[in-house]
């Protein structure tokens, strides 16, 4: 079998008072977008920081694409990109001058269509001849992505990229994601903001207190989900929807209101979909079905994952 | 990779011309012209001068250049290097660099000729208005030559201790040079060609290309400009000296922030390269002072037909040196507390012994043998009727180290950010207290219970040396080191505790 591109045992990182990460392991295959939740201070950036080389870890390995960090660093350096939570930019160069410089640090191939590309990817080819100190929070971290991305890394480690972004420039980032995920890179991104990060992850990782609390597939976790809270309209009341909820052994706490319902479903997907289906043939004209709050913050939620003290 | 497509050398070269580089350059060529145009005038009407001669004219002109040359160069260069780095590591771009697949070396190189460039060209500038007013001076060629190469070595060394700086501190770089100058200053005019210092930074290379006898005899009739230092009795060009010196302290800076560029983790010095670079600076140190004595001190020095400002002051002097430099390095390869709790989780050892042999107090040892072997190069064929005097000295540098590495561990354990000022505070409290005591009470016993004391005293004062005195000194400081150590195991031992 072959490695996955990301790999990561039991990494532990100790800070003086407090294990940042701790035995943390995930792994990640191509096409993988995997969302890195956790509330301030669980350890996502240390664990992006560790990964990428930048703090020294106590115990464990990372290997990308076969190579392990302690034996390899410059392997991978070659195949991992990291894009940290500020954006470091030389402020008097130009948008261009600035990816330049790391085009030639990493030795890019056609380095001039490879800038202008990038510059494309992430909106920046009018800014291109722009300061960096003249551009705002919002492109300089779109700037700062495009240095990452100018390699052409296979895992991308990504901390926290939309936070300075406007909405915008989140739905570019989606876009940006949704063609890495295409292109079959493994990219780590991580947010304590789930909206961002809904509709394109397929996997999750939330870590609490330095632990990886759960991980897996967004399908996987789901299913994990003891309940799933969820509401429902229909157009034309006629009493048949109150009991098709109310004869399914799943739906629990069922509140009706109006031509509509909230209840707990505690199911497979699979049968959520069947409930769903059963409403439809028995005549119930539902305008609205839908989960309350999205799927990763459920998931986040029932984690039991907390800010920490 | 060439220098020309290091990618950190020239986005540095591209901030630089950015920023301009031609008022600068303008700048240093006014400097330049207006004292060429002095020499020019001085030949065209030697009497408004007080020159005796044109080669004395062309010598102060000349001397002007290279004392700019040397301001922009030496120290505009490092601090100039220093804050680039600091400034890039500050912003996150060291970090960025740092993962690319650039190789340490390249990026060490990018940072050390890159942000500099403006004062490379200034002295460029100024170097070229030197050459011509050496030759309309009548000046001989190698004056020019040595001198830049000097100067030139030295900008490159202080370029290394520049990003040494800049990487282990994030200001104050302007400070440190200012203290390397203020401490090497009052040295340089003790005994010219027999302190370290003076070959370190060029001091006596330079001096001793401009001075000529006349000149010598005329401005520097107490001191020894003159003629060729000697490392154990042979005679060696001072220039080659100092390159030599500036040559294989560099190689350690180097090795130091390849290492650390590598992996940031690991301390500034290795334990090995802290001794190494101690056997050199005092071996070169006592090699200058060697035909003083020739191993029989404390018999009169001999003269060898020079004049010394004081030569008998001249070992007490470098036995100070020894202790600054000791205690530099210690500070510099003592490691992180908290770096060994991570590597006793790592490789499981819990034992006191794996921590002796990681912390400075290993190396103390290390170093308080090196300094007694230097120092018994000056006493090995009277060691008759000097053994008490070597004894004091060697056992007070033991302690010293000792007390400093215990001090420092000790208080990085227990005091963590606040540790530097305790330790300077019980520094202060073990050496500097009883000095001010003394002065107090008017009572000179006070000064004797000093940390610094013993070694001074049986260096200096050999009509009166008091040994029984200076036995119970040495005693009492050990006594200061047991309890220590006694704090520095439970400090340890608590951290390991923690550990497990």
């Amino acid at each position: 079998m072959p490695d996955p591109l990301l790999a990561i045992e039991r990494l532990r990182v100790d800070f003086p008072e407090v294990v940042a990460v701790n035995d943390l392991s995930l792994a990640l295959e191509p096409g993988d977008v995997c969302g890195l939740i956790g509330p301030n201070g669980a350890g996502k950036t240390t664990t992006m920081r560790a990964i990428s080389g930048l703090q020294e870890f106590t115990r464990g390995s990372v290997r990308v694409g076969g190579h392990e960090l302690a034996r390899e660093p410059d392997e991978l350096k070659k195949r991992l990109g990291f894009m940290p939570d500020f954006c470091p930019t030389y402020d008097q160069l130009t948008a261009s001058e600035f990816l330049e410089h790391f085009a030639r640090a990493f030795a890019v191939a056609n380095r001039t269509q490879r800038i202008e590309e990038c510059l494309e990817l992430t909106w920046l080819t009018d800014k291109r001849n722009s300061p960096c100190e003249e551009l705002s929070r919002g492109m300089k971290q779109r700037l700062v992505l495009a240095k990452t991305l100018l390699p052409d890394p296979q895992v991308l480690l990504l901390d926290e990229p939309a936070s300075g972004l406007d909405p915008l420039g989140r739905i570019e980032l989606r876009k940006i994601l949704l063609q890495l995920h295409d292109a079959g890179k493994a990219v780590l991104i991580s947010s304590h903001i789930l909206s961002e990060l809904s509709g394109f992850c397929n996997k999750a990782a939330i870590m609490e207190r330095g632990r990886l609390v759960k991980f897996g597939t967004i399908a996987e976790l789901g299913r994990q989900m003891g309940s799933r809270r969820m509401s429902v309209k229909w157009r034309v009341d006629t009493g048949a929807a109150l009991e098709i909820l109310s004869s399914s052994g799943a739906v629990k706490n069922l509140e009706a209101a109006g031509f509509g319902a909230a209840f707990d479903f505690e199911g497979e997907p699979d049968a959520l979909d069947e409930l769903l289906k059963t409403l439809v043939v028995q005549g119930v004209r539902v305008c609205e079905w839908r989960g309350d709050g999205d799927e990763l913050e459920q998931i986040f939620l029932q984690s039991g994952a907390k800010e920490l003290m | 990779m060439k220098l020309f497509e290091n990618p950190v050398f020239l986005t540095h070269k591209r901030l630089v011309h950015r920023n301009g580089v031609l008022a600068a350059v303008l700048i240093a060529t006014l400097i330049g012209f207006s004292l060429l145009a002095g020499l020019i005038s001085y030949l065209t009407d030697p009497g408004a001068f007080h020159f005796s001669s044109v080669q004395e004219a062309g010598k102060t002109f000349y001397g002007w250049v290279i004392g700019v040359e040397i301001l922009v160069l030496v120290v505009g260069g490092f601090s100039r290097v220093a804050r680039a780095l600091a400034d890039d590591r500050k912003a996150g771009l060291w970090d960025s660099n740092r993962l690319t697949p650039l190789k340490p070396a390249q990026l060490i190189i990018g940072y050390w000729l890159g942000p500099a460039l403006r004062e490379f060209y200034m002295a460029a500038a100024l170097a070229g208005f030197g050459l011509v007013i050496v030759l309309a001076g009548h000046l001989p060629l190698t004056l020019w030559l040595g001198t830049q190469v000097l100067i030139a070595g030295t900008a490159l060394f202080f370029g290394l201790l520049g990003l040494l700086a800049g990487m282990a501190f994030q200001r104050s770089q302007g400070i440190l040079i200012f203290l390397v100058f203020l401490f090497a200053y009052p040295f340089s005019f003790i005994a010219p060609s027999r302190m370290l210092t003076n070959f370190l930074l060029p001091i006596y290379g330079i001096g001793n290309l401009f001075s000529s006898r006349s000149l010598s005899e005329t401005y520097h009739s107490n001191m020894d400009w003159n003629g060729l230092p000697e490392i154990f009795g042979v005679p060696i060009y001072p220039v080659v000296l100092s390159l030599g010196l500036q040559l294989i302290i560099g190689a350690f800076v180097w090795r130091a922030l390849v290492r650390k560029t590598a992996n940031p983790f690991q301390p500034l010095l290795l334990r090995w390269e802290a001794v190494a670079l101690f056997v050199v600076l005092l071996a070169s140190q006592h090699a200058l002072l060697w035909d003083l004595w020739r191993g029989q001190f404390p018999m009169p020095a001999t003269n060898s037909g020079r004049n010394y400002f004081d030569r008998e002051t001249l070992l007490p002097v470098v036995h100070g040196g020894t202790m600054v430099i000791g205690i530099l390095l210690l500070a510099f390869a003592s490691p992180s507390p908290e770096h060994v709790r991570v590597e006793s989780l790592r490789l499981g050892f819990k034992n006191p012994g794996a921590i002796f042999s990681r912390s400075a107090v290993s190396l103390a040892l290390a170093l308080a043998v090196v300094a007694g072997a230097a120092l018994l190069t000056q006493v090995m064929f009277s060691l008759a009727g000097s053994f008490q005097i070597f004894c004091v000295a060697a056992v007070n540098l033991l302690e010293i180290f000792l007390v400093f590495a215990l001090l420092l561990e000790f208080c990085r354990l227990r005091h963590r950010r606040r540790a530097l000022g305790f330790v300077a505070l019980w520094l202060f409290i073990l050496c500097i207290i009883p000095f001010i005591l003394a002065g107090v009470f008017s009572n000179q016993a006070f000064a004797r219970i000093s940390l610094l004391s013993p070694g001074f005293l049986a260096l200096s004062d050999r009509n009166d040396p008091e040994w029984r005195i200076q036995f119970w000194t040495l005693l009492a400081h050990f006594g200061v080191i047991v309890l220590l150590f006694i704090g520095w195991r439970r400090q340890w031992k608590k951290l390991l505790q923690k550990a497990v």
